[in-house]
């Protein structure tokens, strides 16, 4: 028999105080499954976790004591641990993704560094008369040679 | 003779091949009987000595769980 959970959201938690159990509806638009995933494979360890998909975008996950039998005090502190894991997964695969192009950079680049200095056959064929790139604003240019004042010798070049 | 103890596993969450390397690992404990069905994997298990079935179910779920995650999920 299950019992809804005090504190918790209705309907979305339950606890089966028989079974040392309790059901969580997870909505996977809020928390998406790798982080479902992280948080249950945290939980290993400390009870059964099981994952059903009783129906679409949204995913049960049942939390069982392993000793068999727990206070309905054990179950709710059960759930609220979970939750906070599952929240915690949440953001840190959110963080992954915002910031996967810089981490795919970065480690493009400590390999590349990894690879060592090129040998003269690599310099020999390199390409040096590629310009590193355009500045038709002038943004790289220092404040001096951009606007600072000419050399006598520049300006007396255009007298007569 | 003990009880059959039938665990459906959906194949949106599991990988097929988690499923099997658990229900492999835990074969000296329970005599298994595997099928699948459009939506989930299932999985019979009756075990040898029926005191354990809570915690084999447990167990192997708890495997076939890991084994996915470690392979990045179900596909």
């Amino acid at each position: 028999m299950t019992t809804p959970i005090e504190g918790a959201p209705a309907g979305l938690v339950v606890a089966d105080e028989q079974a040392a159990a309790v059901h969580f509806l997870v909505d996977e638009e809020l928390y998406p499954l790798p982080a479902i995933y992280g948080a249950a494979y945290v939980f290993i360890d400390r009870c059964y976790v099981f994952l059903d998909r009783p129906e679409p975008a949204r995913v049960r996950v049942v939390l069982t004591v392993k000793a068999g039998a727990a206070a309905p005090e054990a179950l709710r502190a059960l759930i609220g641990e979970f939750a906070n894991e599952l929240l915690s997964c949440a953001f840190r695969h959110q963080i992954a993704q915002d910031n996967r192009v810089l981490i795919e950079t970065a480690t493009m680049q400590a390999l590349a560094g990894a690879m060592g200095q090129p040998s003269l056959d690599d310099l020999a064929k390199f390409d040096f008369s590629d310009q590193g790139f355009d500045d038709p604003l002038g943004i790289a240019m220092s404040w001096e040679e951009k606007h600072g004042r000419k050399s006598p010798k520049s300006e007396s070049e255009g007298a007569p | 003779m003990s009880d059959v103890h039938e665990l459906r596993f959906s194949r949106q969450l599991y990988s097929g091949e988690a499923v099997d390397q658990a229900v492999k690992a835990f074969a000296r404990f329970a005599a298994f009987d595997l099928e699948q069905t459009d939506d989930h994997w299932v999985v019979r298990m009756r075990p040898t000595n029926p005191d354990l079935a809570r915690r084999l179910r447990g167990e192997l779920g708890n495997h076939a769980l890991g084994l996915t995650v470690q392979r990045g999920g179900a596909k």
